[in-house]
């Protein structure tokens, strides 16, 4: 942690750009629905993951067990509101 | 006049609004006089408004709670005057429904909500041998804006019309088309400014119970309204966002002529009651979890004997707070969605009762053998374990989609959320008050006018309910001012408003209670008078400003039991100084612009509403520059005033 | 006040960790927040009512370079966290300075983006799309607007104070919610954007 150059910034930073342009793929190349939201589901969760761990420090201190459950947590929780909200308001709506 | 009709200020003709209003106005000019003339505005600012004592705020919220608990049953008394006969007119079909909306706006975010918060508020620093909340600043906060948010709500039906869209308030009823009055705004508006204080208590608890626990008391060491306030909170951190976009939405509808959830220009009014519910269930479960823990110190402590099966009863909660967010369409199956969607959320619906079920199976388990000793709180717990059990199978029935077409918003769902909520919730906060009174003012209240109001509160409640799951099936609908006769619906609307009646002298009892056990009972009753088993009870009464004089040693989850029975050494003998927050403000200031930006917003008075927007944010900024690292008492002082309890209790 | 010196500076004190885990948590309510209105805004994306929706509106361009701003204020905010720990005031400052800047050119280009929808005849009122989109554009719009604000608080701070435990405790809690508001554009350039110009 004390060491001078900021590898893991920098290399964080190159990743991050490098999974915004796979994502701009799916505006730039012709692709299925499917194909297209594989690749923003990956890429956007990757790049979240990795803002999580590398730069906000997530798993470094004594408490990284509640910081994890808590983020995973919310983020189920999230997924199951938007998912849920879909499916009670449009895809099984009668 | 001409300002009196823009804020619909009630005119001479309509007695009841009016005679509210005047009775408002002077007794507001009583409080002001009094606190005037007996000069306690210092001491008022100085020990209450400024505060930051977990303990303070903790009595601030019950005394806000228990008076709401009066405006929330004397709308409740109304209604079933309204509906005792058929074709009543006591109340028109307007203000039938303000008085429905309000009560349960008042009953669920008011009364509820505050209660948990007082009792979570005293009891859990103590409980795990903490000196404050993680944030004490917050913490006050947290209070004044839900007072504020209670104010604002409170004041709609003087100042410019209550909500009357039921306190679901689904669209498009609530939008303008329908609902012209400032109502809905203040609904949206004073619930949101409440909110915000909710969610900040949600991160201060969470990070209070999982940092700041004695030595030794490991999270499956902690006593289990603790446990159980932990949960509630991980809930509310996030269910109650949910609410602020929801509400923010309907605010935008209302105010910007947005189309959200209208029925033009693409709006989905369905998505209103899709965004209430997925925060509306969990929020249940926010309040019955910790009243389930208040039950599990109070079996536990009453029957002598450790709370059976701790494992299963952590397990149950965090089950139950996971499921809690997948069952919310329930509470629109007969909107619209298909049989798949309705099936799945059945399922999840009926699987939330499973850990419910283990827990009733636990407390019975935990009293089994037991050496019972039948206090007022134990009363009422008795009284909840059948009662709820009731109440949860109707949910059960409510939860099988296909059948739910025949009940849904009839009589029959009012008896359901009314057979767990006042069994489950009321109950639980009544025995919690009674049984940690004494450690919160000095004395007890008198047992045997307890019980007479417990046993009051039990059958009022039975008679005022009990009837509504036949006539729900009978086909009477909720939220209806008036029926007809040849309903036959009559004889059972009459008992239940007996029902009401004798739950009104119940409250009238504990009301009674507290002034006579104030009056008369004696104040010689040491720290420890219900022979209880959890820290909260090793601190003197009573409790000093730093709680622990030093921090306690812990070895189990009945740490103070196992001090009583084994001997178990809490405190070491070493003092040393304390650092103490300070008292601020801020807090109260910062509540009392928000009620500015809040009755701004609701008139649309966009010039105040800046400016107060402008003031909240100046009162961030302050925080932020803040320089405030609280006070030290001195080892000296901590001495004498341990000296000086230790005589007393 | 206890200092662990064998811990970063922000974590040095009891009430430091305290005041991150708080925010942590504040974080999680944070996700839950965007998940409603993301959960919103795909239930209204096609109740456009005939009116100009995603596919009209968006332009790759002030996409692109909204992206790159906000994700480089990211990374220069994790050198100014770098910088602080290695106890380089001013290295911190500057790049703190930098982050703020680059949000403030966010800003900016969305602002203009607005403007460009307005111009196309959506405002706000105009269909259900329309508003949920401002909405969640703009409450990621304003989160990063009070940001900017609360950075500059603490630049102001840490001129005058230096740094301590206290300010670097604030520096790296505003750098939390800095990265977060990253993590959140993330999916809205993704679901809201590119998934509207597919």
């Amino acid at each position: 942690m004390s060491e001078l150059f900021p590898r893991k910034q920098v290399m964080g930073f190159v990743f991050s750009l490098v999974l915004t342009a796979l994502a701009l793929a799916v505006y730039f190349f012709d692709m299925s629905f499917t194909v297209a939201m594989t690749l923003l589901l990956v890429t956007a969760f990757i790049q979240a993951g990795l803002q999580l761990v590398v730069f906000m420090h997530a798993g470094e201190t004594e408490d990284k067990g509640a910081i994890y459950t808590n983020i995973y947590y919310g983020v189920f929780i999230a997924l199951v509101t938007v998912l849920g909200t879909l499916l009670c308001m449009i895809w099984g709506y009668v | 006049m001409d300002i009196l009709d823009r804020f619909a200020i009630p005119p001479h003709d309509d007695p009841m609004l009016y005679g509210s209003l005047v009775a408002i106005v002077i007794v507001t000019i009583a409080i002001i006089a009094g606190l005037t003339y007996f000069k306690k505005w210092g001491y008022l600012w100085r020990e209450w408004l400024t505060t930051v004592d977990h303990k303070r705020i903790g009595i601030m919220y019950l005394i806000s709670a228990l008076v709401m608990l009066f405006r929330g049953g004397a709308d409740a008394i109304l209604l079933r005057a309204q509906l005792a006969v058929p074709e009543n007119s006591l109340l028109d079909a307007q203000h039938y429904n303000e008085i429905f909306t309000t009560h349960g706006i008042v009953m669920i975010l008011f009364m509820a909500m505050p209660f948990i918060m007082a009792l979570m508020n005293f009891v859990v620093p103590l409980q795990i041998g903490a000196r404050d909340v993680a944030f004490p600043r917050l913490n006050a906060l947290s209070f004044w804006l839900f007072f504020m948010g209670a104010m604002l709500l409170n004041i709609s039906f003087v100042i410019g019309g209550s909500p009357d869209a039921g306190w679901t308030s689904y669209f498009p009823l609530a939008g303008n088309d329908f609902s012209t009055s400032v109502g809905t705004n203040y609904y949206m508006i004073a619930i949101q400014i409440a909110g915000i204080g909710t969610l900040m208590t949600g991160i201060n608890f969470i990070t209070t119970i999982l940092k700041m626990r004695a030595p030794g008391m490991g999270l499956m060491q902690m006593p289990m309204f603790t446990w159980s306030s932990l949960i509630a909170n991980v809930i509310i951190v996030f269910a109650f966002p949910v609410l602020t976009v929801a509400l923010a939405m309907g605010t935008f509808d209302r105010l910007f002529g947005t189309h959200l959830f209208s029925t033009t220009n693409g709006g989905m009014d369905m998505l209103w009651a899709n965004l209430f519910w997925v925060w509306g269930h969990p929020e249940v479960y926010i309040l019955i979890l910790p009243a389930f823990g208040i039950y599990s110190e109070i079996i536990s402590t009453f029957s002598r004997r450790n709370l059976y099966g701790y494992k299963a009863m952590v397990g149950s909660m965090v089950i139950i707070s996971l499921l809690s967010f997948l069952v919310w369409t329930h509470h629109f199956y007969t909107m619209g969605q298909g049989a798949l969607t309705n099936s799945i959320f059945s399922i999840t619906t009926m699987a939330i009762a499973v850990p419910t079920g283990v827990k009733i199976f636990n407390w019975l388990f935990t009293m089994y053998k037991g050496k019972i000793e039948i206090t007022t709180p134990m009363l009422y717990a008795i009284m909840f374990i059948p009662l709820f059990t009731i109440g949860g199978a109707t949910g059960v029935m409510l939860g099988m989609s296909a059948a739910d077409y025949q009940y849904h918003n009839t009589m029959f769902l009012v008896a359901h959320f009314h057979n767990t909520i006042i069994p489950g919730v009321v109950f639980a906060m009544l025995a919690g008050l009674t049984y940690y009174w004494p450690k919160m003012f000095g004395f007890m209240l008198n047992e045997r006018i307890g019980k007479w109001a417990a046993w009051m509160n039990c059958i009022g409640f039975l008679l005022a309910f009990m009837p509504m799951y036949v006539t729900g099936l009978d086909g009477q609908a909720r939220r209806m001012y008036t029926y007809s006769a040849s309903t036959g619906y009559g004889p059972l609307n009459m008992v239940s408003f007996v029902g009401a009646a004798v739950m009104a002298i119940g409250f009238v009892l504990i009301a009674y209670n507290i002034y006579y056990s104030t009056r008369y009972a004696s104040r010689d009753i040491g720290s420890d008078p219900w022979n209880a088993r959890t820290l909260e009870w090793a601190t003197h009464t009573p409790v000093p400003g730093y709680n622990f004089a030093t921090l306690p040693q812990v070895d189990s989850n009945e740490a103070l039991w196992s001090a009583k029975k084994k001997g178990h050494k809490l405190f070491d003998s070493k003092y040393e100084k304390i650092h103490m927050p300070n008292n601020s403000g801020v807090p109260f200031i910062m509540s009392a612009i928000f009620f500015v930006w809040g009755f701004s917003l609701v008139f649309s008075l966009w010039i105040p509403a800046i400016l107060a927007t402008i003031g909240i944010f100046a009162c961030m900024a302050h925080r932020s520059f803040e320089k405030d690292h609280g006070h030290y008492i001195s080892v000296q002082e901590v001495e004498q005033t341990e000296k000086k309890l230790r005589g007393v209790s | 006040m206890k200092l662990d010196h064998s811990l970063p500076p922000e974590y040095s004190t009891e009430e430091n960790r305290l005041k991150i885990l708080g925010f942590w948590i504040f974080i999680g309510a944070e996700i839950m927040l965007f998940g409603t209105l993301f959960a919103s805004y795909f239930t209204l994306v096609d109740r456009t009512a005939g009116t100009p929706g995603a596919a009209e509106l968006f332009g790759i361009t002030p996409l692109i370079i909204e992206t790159l701003l906000l994700l480089t204020s990211s990374f220069t905010i994790g050198l100014g966290v770098h910088a602080m720990r290695m106890g380089n005031k001013k290295a911190m400052m500057a790049f703190f300075a930098i982050t703020l800047l680059l949000g403030a050119g966010f800003l900016g280009v969305e602002i203009y983006e607005f403007n460009h929808f307005v111009h196309q005849g959506v405002t706000l009122q105009t269909s259900a799309f329309s508003a949920i989109l401002f909405m969640t554009l703009g409450t990621h719009g304003i989160h990063v607007t009070i940001g900017i604000f609360w950075g500059l608080f603490i630049l102001m701070q840490l001129k005058k104070d230096g740094l301590n435990p206290a300010t670097a405790n604030k520096s790296f809690i505003f750098s939390l919610y800095w990265h977060f508001l990253d993590v959140v554009w993330i999916f809205i350039f993704s679901f809201v954007y590119l998934k509207g110009m597919m």
